[in-house]
């Protein structure tokens, strides 16, 4: 005797999709239940009390503060053309790269761009005094952009100029003389966003640090390889936070020098870039690991030097398979930087506690540290994400782990 | 022959390398070049660093840890007080930093695998909230979310400690922190304490053993059953053995002073019925304190709760119903004793003083005295007389010994004071200070404390005599907030790890054990995740030493933990050198034993593999 078969279960559509992924059992069913009144709940209860009752005014008041902190006002043209200068360059990278290889630069660099674009319509109607220079910056940002599209042949000036812009930028922010329009802005000026951004450089330096100590990890010379491994696990073994309150307090003495003449962002600028020197080398010995001997070996066969072999052959390689690996670490020392708090630099983490604590903000009802770490969260977060987003994506570009 | 010259040719070539050809030579040279220059350098800086430390007269080595510390640390697994030394107070330090370590890496393992299964979950809603929550934690800086935790939730939003969210099961938690009921060794443990040692080793040896034997049997079994159920019955049977004889220890005493609410539990071993220098308090010893007739003082008191402002509030915490005599105003203004009324919101612990405007007999919004805009209540709130009869608390000492209840004074009337002073100022002498003890028939404050035989574990529940918690187990805001941040941080990082190594599970695993017949949670339970507990562990222990190591933000919480206190250590004694190297010593050691861990675990792994 035959009988009827149930009608099939729809698997497309719209409802096909809800059963499929909502509902595919009572279980799931319920889940989805509880955790979708749990989320409308909260993004509700998110949305009401960023709408209509968190406070942002006094945020928006010191969001000169946020960004650039004491920084002569009348010199706030000296930040925003080096920002100009960056996004400008940025540009031209990300020009270059839509060309060729390299899409998720120009993913990150269009979230960034976007990012400008939109502080630039904000300068535009609020901003008087850097309107114009908000305006230039993006402009300079697309005209980059276009540029490194059409000329795709300057990608092998690019590492200079990259070199170059971030000595001009330095002495355009710090100073070149006396008095002037260049005139110096000593560092206890310096904070905000600015400050953040300046500490995070301190990664670059670690590039050539880190990769040197890798190398000497792995040397055969004894005294070269127990410096290394000495260096790269003490460093690693504490916490940041604590070698940059033992660098404030020790580097006057180990210089015998007056703690003034060291300023706290110096000091805590050569902690950030020792500290991250020494994560560095663990991710580029874990990418010489990755090369194959065969490789050092082919290339000594050729008559390559050894010095030769290690430039050309190994760390190119090494390095290529450690990208994802070290963006991971930019992303951690991007956060980190919020920890200079300690030797009482006023980044943008420290500048929220300063602008709670100032008395217009103490006469706000409920106080506003809600507000201000919501603030500071949103702002780390977009850059930190768009990271790891570049981050992931450069590992399946590269094929980490499918090779 | 030619071939035979040619050799020892090129041999005799290249014994004539010359030396700085020569890339054993070259080596030696650099390495030696490398040496002398580090020490070079470092004689340099040590130099420096001598001369820096005689010009400023600072400590340059470990002396000075003897010296007074004088830190009040609010948080201290072991006794302490201002007057230990410093080595005490880092030892403390390094305590918080493992307290909030320990419990940290517990709770993140569990949140983590949590979220990290939910990534993976069928249901696209809940991998959806598990991803968002995974990708918003992890790209905020820790710092931002322990003040978020500290200053923006923990601190302002919960309800003040004069009002506490009181859980089931005695769960108290406000403002001061969270309190919940714990059970403490009493002075009974050390009979209990070879029963525990018993059923410790009774445990590890049956585990062998049962695991030998069921290798042995090539039948599949637990080797954990019988083994834990032996060490269960040991301990309990234990328990009630040692628990059979609860005779106090021998010259228990009690110096407890009503008046003040405190008194300490102690051993008088002189016999002197004083508390000397010398002798221990009792810790964890159980009480019961009795008061007769007593009276309660307080104040109304006009604060911030919940994000509002209340007025006029006024408590008599501990107190029960049945207790309570009689409750009574004192006025600095005779006048106001009809215009303003008495209402307990939760009788008779809490309760408002009014002024009945409606005259609908009952507390509305709005009738409160608020101080700043009226004067009748006067600085300092009113005062309010509880009288009290037979008021018993079973208490149980904390591990000095010293216990606190509210702090009575002996009943008087008055009602009776009030009319014999001329019916003016009431209580009051001219500069608002109580005049006690004025007319001497005041009658003395009896208070009986009995000491109670416990069993080797005491329950204690925490309650609040005064203005902070007493007895149970007490965590602190910060170390809330800390503790909180931490998890949940890590808890991001630990998740999708755990992901990844249940991905990494290759998917003929599962359709293998689900052809066998196993249900969903078997296959799950017996083959997948422990294949997964291989890749996962060694990142796991990973990101617990990076929890351990991010302990040190505890300064963003005011939780004092290790760093937070070297620091303070540091800038008060300027001993900057001997405190980086204790605090370098400290995490390096902390990370070794990381290390080691890791290490035992990989090697386990790589038997478990083969």
């Amino acid at each position: 005797m035959a009988t009827a078969r149930a009608r099939p279960v729809k698997h497309t559509g719209v409802t096909g999709w809800l059963r499929e992924n909502l509902f595919s059992s009572p279980g799931n069913s319920v889940l989805t239940v509880v955790f979708g009144t749990l989320l409308i709940w909260a993004i509700f209860g998110l949305l009401r009390w960023v709408f209509f009752e968190a406070s942002w005014e006094r945020i928006w008041v010191n969001l000169k503060l946020f960004s650039v902190y004491r920084y002569p006002t009348n010199l706030l043209w000296r930040p925003m053309l080096v920002l100009a200068l960056t996004m400008g360059l940025f540009g031209v990278s990300s020009g270059v790269a839509s060309r060729g290889e390299g899409k998720i630069l120009v993913t990150a660099f269009r979230w960034i761009a976007a990012l400008v674009f939109a502080l630039t319509l904000v300068g535009l109607l609020f901003w008087e005094s850097v309107r114009l220079l908000w305006l230039l910056t993006s402009v300079v940002t697309v005209l980059g952009y276009l540029w490194g599209r059409a000329q795709p042949g300057v990608v092998r000036y690019l590492s200079w100029a990259w070199g170059i812009s971030l000595l001009v930028g330095f002495f355009i922010l710090y100073g070149v003389t006396p008095t002037g329009p260049l005139h110096v802005v000593p560092a206890r000026e310096w904070g905000g966003f600015l400050l953040t951004m300046i500490l995070f450089t301190g990664i670059i330096p670690s590039f050539p640090l880190g990769i040197a100590l890798a190398l000497g990890r792995r040397s055969n010379l004894p005294a070269i390889k127990y410096f290394c491994i000495g260096f790269i696990e003490i460093v690693r073994g504490a916490p940041l936070i604590m070698w940059l309150f033992i660098a404030s307090l020790l580097l006057p003495l180990l210089l015998d020098t007056d703690p003034n003449n060291l300023p706290a962002v110096l000091r805590a600028y050569v902690a950030i870039t020792l500290f991250s020197a020494a994560y560095m080398a663990e991710n580029v010995r874990g990418g010489l690991q990755a090369v194959p001997k065969g490789q050092s070996e082919a290339a000594r066969a050729l008559g390559l030097s050894g010095w030769q072999t290690t430039r050309k052959i190994v760390l190119p390689q090494a390095l290529r398979a450690v990208i994802p690996a070290i963006v991971g670490q930019a992303i951690g020392l991007f956060k980190d930087t919020s920890l200079v708090f300690i030797v009482g630099l006023l980044d943008l983490f420290n500048i929220a506690n300063t602008v709670a604590n100032q008395p217009a903000s103490l006469q706000v009802a409920g106080g506003i540290r809600l507000e201000l770490s919501l603030f500071l969260a949103v702002v780390y977060w977009f850059f930190a994400y768009r990271m790891s987003v570049a981050s992931r994506q450069l590992e399946t570009q590269l094929g980490v782990g499918t090779r | 022959m030619a071939m035979r010259t040619g050799s020892q040719s090129s041999v005799s070539q290249q014994e004539s390398i010359p030396f700085y050809r020569n890339v054993k030579i070259i080596g030696f040279l650099a390495q030696i070049i490398f040496v002398a220059v580090l020490v070079i350098g470092a004689g340099i800086l040590y130099r420096n660093v001598t001369t820096a430390l005689k010009v400023a007269n600072l400590p340059a080595d470990f002396g000075f840890l003897d010296n007074r510390a004088g830190i009040p640390i609010s948080e201290t697994p072991i006794p302490y007080n201002t007057n230990d030394p410093y080595w005490r107070a880092l030892v403390i330090g390094l305590l918080n930093t493992l307290k909030v370590a320990l419990v940290g890496v517990v709770l993140a393992s569990l949140l983590g695998i949590v979220v990290g299964v939910m990534r993976l979950s069928s249901n696209w809603l809940v991998r959806q909230i598990a991803t968002i929550y995974i990708e918003t934690i992890r790209n905020t800086p820790l710092a931002v979310q322990i003040i978020f935790w500290y200053t923006a939730v923990l601190l302002p939003l919960p309800p003040r400690v004069s009002n506490p969210v009181e859980l089931p099961g005695g769960v108290l938690f406000s403002n001061v922190g969270l309190a919940l009921p714990w059970l403490y060794p009493s002075y009974r443990f050390s009979a209990w304490l070879p029963w525990i040692i018993a059923a410790i080793v009774a445990l590890i040896g049956l585990y062998f053993f049962r695991r030998r034997q069921i290798a042995k049997s090539e039948r599949p079994g637990n080797p954990w059953l019988i083994p834990l159920g032996a060490a269960l019955v040991i301990l309990v049977s234990g328990y009630f053995v040692a628990g059979a004889d609860r005779s106090l220890p021998d010259n228990l005493a009690s110096n407890f002073l009503a008046d003040r609410g405190r008194g300490t539990l102690y051993i008088d071993a002189n016999e002197n019925d004083r508390l000397d220098r010398g002798e221990s308090g009792a810790a964890y010893a159980a009480a019961q304190v009795r008061l007769e007739e007593a009276q309660l003082s307080t104040r109304t008191q006009n604060l911030t709760e919940s994000g509002g402002e209340v007025y006029s509030i006024f408590r008599f915490p501990l107190v029960r119903e049945s207790e309570v005599e009689e409750v009574e105003i004192v006025f600095a203004d005779p006048a106001d004793e009809t215009r303003f009324s008495v209402e307990f919101t939760s009788f008779p612990n809490r309760g408002v003083i009014y002024e009945d405007r409606n005259t609908n007999g009952a507390f509305d919004e709005g009738e409160d005295i608020n101080t700043e805009s009226e004067r009748v209540t006067g600085f300092g709130g009113v005062e309010l007389l509880m009288n009290v009869k037979g008021f018993e608390r079973t208490i149980v000492a904390d591990r000095e010994g010293s216990f606190r209840i509210p702090g009575f004074e002996a009943m008087q009337e008055a009602g009776a004071e009030e009319e014999s002073s001329g019916g003016t100022t009431g209580r009051f002498g001219a500069f608002g200070a109580p005049s006690t003890s004025g007319d001497g028939e005041e009658a003395e404050l009896q208070a009986d404390v009995t000491l109670l035989e416990s069993a080797p574990l005491v329950y204690s529940r925490a309650f609040i005599p005064v203005s902070n918690y007493e007895g149970g187990l007490r965590l602190t805001v910060n170390y809330l907030a800390i503790l909180l941040a931490l998890v949940i941080y890590t808890a991001s990082f630990i998740a999708e790890i755990v992901r990844g190594g249940i991905q990494a599970v290759s998917k003929g695993q599962t359709e293998a054990s689900k052809a066998l017949g196993l249900s969903p949670y078997q296959t799950f339970n017996l083959v997948v995740f422990p294949q997964a507990l291989r890749i996962i562990l060694p990142p796991m222990i990973s990101q617990y030493l990076n929890l351990t190591k991010n302990s040190s933000l505890g300064a963003l919480a005011a939780y004092a933990e290790l760093f937070v206190i070297s620091s303070i250590v540091a800038n008060q004694t300027g001993a900057s050198i001997p405190v980086a190297i204790i605090l370098i010593i400290s995490y390096l050691v902390i990370s070794f034993v990381f290390a080691f861990v890791l290490n035992i675990v990989n090697e386990r792994m790589a038997l478990v593999e083969r």
